[in-house]
C-alpha cells in the first residue's frame, strides 16, 4: 500500500493496530510534543465517518478547533492527507494557546523589581496587579510633569516594552537586550528636555492668549486656534522640533478682517526672529496684539425661554415649562404657541394645543391667550 | 420679535465659544445676513480648506430654518453647485426637522458632520453621489482637488488682490453671490472631467 508508506513518513508513531487498517493508535509530533491518538475508520474506510479519540492533552490544545477538524475530516480524501491536515491544525492551535496563557516566566519580576529598585519608587506613579503596565512620572528642567506608560509583555527584558507618551512626535525608543528600565527612563528625559522649547512657546500662548481650540490642550498638541478679536483668529499649527519659527498658519473671520492681516504677515514675515518667543514674534509680525480670554457670565440659561432664548418678552416670563422632568425646558406661551401651530402635527382643542415639547418630544400643551382668540 | 433677542444671544455665544473648526461674524453689521466659515475636517478630503458659507436669517426665526448656502464651491454629494445644501435639519416639518431647540450653531455643526459623513442616500448631486458610492478613490482625488483650488488659504492669499477688487465692485451681496455661482458652475465642468475618463 502506497498509502501506508506516506503515512509512515508523515507519522512514524501511528501505527495500524489491526489487519484491515481500521484502527491506527500512537503519537502525533508537533513542534517537539507527542500527543496520544487513536483513530477508528468505519467498514467501507470513510474518513467522515471516522472516530477520533485523543489524550486529555490534544485535546485539551484542540478545544475551539473541534469545527474545523470535523470540516477536514469531510474533505480528506485519504488517512495521511487528513494527518498533515491535523498537524497544521495542532501547530496553529499550540501558537496560541503560547501566547494567551503563558505567564512570564519568575526571571520576568526579579528583573522588572530589580529595575524598579534602581530607578527608584519614587518615579512610579501607577503598577497594575500583574505588574505589566507601569506609569513613570518625569519633570523636564521647567517643572512640567510628564507620564510615560510601559505595557511590558513577557519577554522583557529580550523585548522592549511598549511605550505611551504624550508627545508631539514620536518617542522611538533605542533597545538592546542588556537595556533596561533605566534606559528608557533616561531616554525619556532626553526626549522632554528636546521638547522644551516647544512646551514652552504652546505654554506662553495658552497663558498669554484666549485660545478657541483645542479647549484642554494637551501636551502633544501642536495646534492652537487664538482669538485676533471678535469674530477673527488665527490657526496655528507649530513644529515641535522647530517652535521658535514661523509656524503654519491660517486666519478665519470676514474678510475685510483678514486680508490686512495676512498682508501684514506676507510683508514683516522676513522680520521674524528665531531667538525671541514665538508669540512675540506673532506680535511683531502682525502689529497686533492678542486679548486675553474674555470673560463669559454663565448666566443660568435654564431660565430663559428654549425658543426666544430671553427671559423678558413683552414683559412675559417663560412660564410654560416641559412636563418631563429630566427636560423641564421653559418656554413663553407665545413662542410655544407659534411653534405648535405652525405644525401639522399637533392638534387643537377648544383653546388648547397639543403638541411635543421641541427639547424632548414629549407631549405639551398650552393655552392660547384669550387675546388671539 | 423673537428673532431679534434671540439672534443677539446666538451671537454673543458664537463669539465667545465658537464650536471647533467653525467662525462666524455679521455681515456688514447685519442681523439677518450672516457669514460662517467652516475649516474642513482632519481625515476628510477637505482637509486644509476654509470653506465660506452664508447664513440668512429669515423674519420668522427661531420657527422658520435659517438658509445656510455654501459660498465656497465644494465637491460633495449633498451640495450642488450653487451651494446649496441637502440636509434634514435645514427644513421645515413635516419634511425636514428644523425645530427651534436647534440654533446656527449646531446647524453649522452638523454641517461640518455632513461633510465629513456624506450621505449618498440622499444626493443632491447624483453623479457625485454614484462616484462617492462606487469610486470612492475617484471621489477623494476630486474633492481633495477642489479643496486645494478653491478653499485653500494659499490660493486664496495670492489672489487676494483680484478679490478686493471684485469686492469693491460688487455694491451688493447678491452681485457677488451671482459670481459666486458662475465660478461654482465652471468648476462643475471641469471637476467633473477626470471622472468621465477614468
Amino acid at each position: 500500500m502506497a498509502g501506508a508508506g506516506a503515512l509512515l513518513r508523515q507519522c512514524p508513531l501511528l501505527l495500524p493496530q489491526n489487519r484491515e487498517g481500521s484502527v491506527y493508535e500512537g503519537f502525533v509530533t508537533v513542534q517537539d510534543r507527542d500527543f496520544h491518538i487513536r483513530i477508528l475508520l468505519p467498514s467501507d474506510f470513510q474518513l467522515k465517518n471516522a472516530r477520533i479519540q485523543c489524550s486529555w492533552c490534544l485535546k485539551k490544545v484542540l478545544h475551539g478547533y473541534q469545527q474545523i477538524v470535523k470540516q477536514r475530516l469531510q474533505h480528506c480524501s485519504d488517512l495521511v492527507s487528513f494527518m498533515v491536515e491535523l498537524k497544521t491544525i495542532l501547530e496553529a492551535a499550540l501558537k496560541n494557546a503560547q501566547e494567551l496563557h503563558a505567564p512570564p516566566p519568575p526571571e520576568y519580576y526579579s528583573y522588572l523589581v530589580r529595575d524598579i529598585e534602581t530607578l527608584g519608587w519614587n518615579k512610579v506613579v501607577y503598577v497594575d496587579t500583574g505588574l505589566n503596565t507601569i506609569k513613570l512620572k518625569g519633570e523636564d528642567s521647567c517643572g512640567r510633569q510628564h507620564l510615560i506608560t510601559l505595557k511590558l509583555n513577557a519577554k522583557y527584558p529580550t523585548e522592549p516594552p511598549n511605550c505611551f507618551v504624550d508627545f508631539p512626535v514620536e518617542f522611538a525608543l533605542s533597545w538592546i537586550p542588556q537595556s533596561s528600565l533605566i534606559d528608557i527612563y533616561n531616554q525619556f528625559l532626553a526626549a522632554l528636555e528636546s521638547l522644551k522649547e516647544f512646551w514652552n512657546a504652546m505654554d506662553e500662548i495658552d497663558e498669554k492668549t484666549w485660545v478657541l481650540e483645542p479647549e484642554n490642550p494637551t501636551r502633544s498638541a501642536t495646534m492652537r486656534r487664538i482669538a485676533i478679536g471678535n469674530n477673527v483668529s488665527i490657526n496655528l499649527e507649530v513644529d515641535p522640533r522647530h517652535p521658535t519659527m514661523l509656524p503654519e498658519c491660517y486666519f478665519l473671520g470676514a474678510d475685510h478682517v483678514v486680508n490686512p492681516l495676512r498682508t501684514k504677515l506676507n510683508n514683516n514675515m522676513h522680520l521674524w526672529d528665531p531667538d525671541i518667543t514665538l508669540l512675540q514674534n506673532l506680535k511683531e509680525v502682525l502689529e497686533t496684539d492678542f486679548p486675553s480670554r474674555a470673560v463669559l457670565e454663565k448666566t443660568d440659561f435654564t431660565m430663559d425661554c428654549g425658543i426666544c432664548y430671553a427671559y423678558r418678552l413683552d414683559g412675559a416670563i417663560p412660564d410654560q415649562v416641559c412636563g418631563d422632568s429630566r427636560c423641564g425646558q421653559p418656554f413663553h406661551q407665545a413662542c410655544l404657541v407659534e411653534w405648535l401651530q405652525g405644525l401639522p402635527s399637533s392638534r387643537q382643542s377648544f383653546n388648547v394645543i397639543f403638541g411635543e415639547c421641541p427639547y424632548c418630544n414629549k407631549p405639551i400643551s398650552v393655552k392660547m391667550s384669550m387675546k388671539k382668540l | 420679535m423673537q428673532r431679534t433677542s434671540r439672534l443677539k444671544r446666538e451671537l454673543h455665544l458664537l463669539t465667545t465659544e465658537p464650536p471647533p473648526g467653525i467662525m462666524f461674524w455679521q455681515n456688514k453689521n447685519r442681523m439677518d445676513d450672516l457669514r460662517a466659515q467652516i475649516l474642513g475636517g482632519a481625515n476628510t478630503p477637505y482637509d486644509k480648506g476654509v470653506f465660506n458659507l452664508e447664513v440668512v436669517v429669515p423674519e420668522r426665526y427661531p420657527f422658520e430654518p435659517p438658509k445656510i448656502r455654501f459660498l465656497t464651491p465644494i465637491y460633495h454629494p449633498n451640495i450642488d453647485s450653487a451651494g446649496r445644501i441637502c440636509l434634514d435639519v435645514l427644513r421645515l416639518p413635516p419634511k425636514g426637522a428644523w425645530r427651534p431647540s436647534l440654533n446656527i450653531s449646531t446647524l453649522l455643526t452638523s454641517i461640518q458632520l455632513l461633510m465629513s459623513e456624506p450621505n449618498p442616500d440622499d444626493p443632491l448631486m447624483a453623479d457625485i453621489s454614484s462616484e462617492y458610492k462606487y469610486n470612492k478613490e475617484v471621489f477623494i482625488r476630486n474633492a481633495k482637488q477642489w479643496t486645494e483650488k478653491y478653499a485653500s488659504q494659499q490660493n486664496r492669499a495670492s489672489k487676494t488682490p483680484d478679490e478686493e477688487v471684485t469686492q469693491c465692485e460688487a455694491s451688493t451681496p447678491k452681485e457677488s453671490a451671482i459670481s459666486q455661482k458662475r465660478k461654482g458652475n465652471d468648476m462643475s465642468r471641469k471637476g467633473k472631467k477626470p471622472c468621465l475618463d477614468s
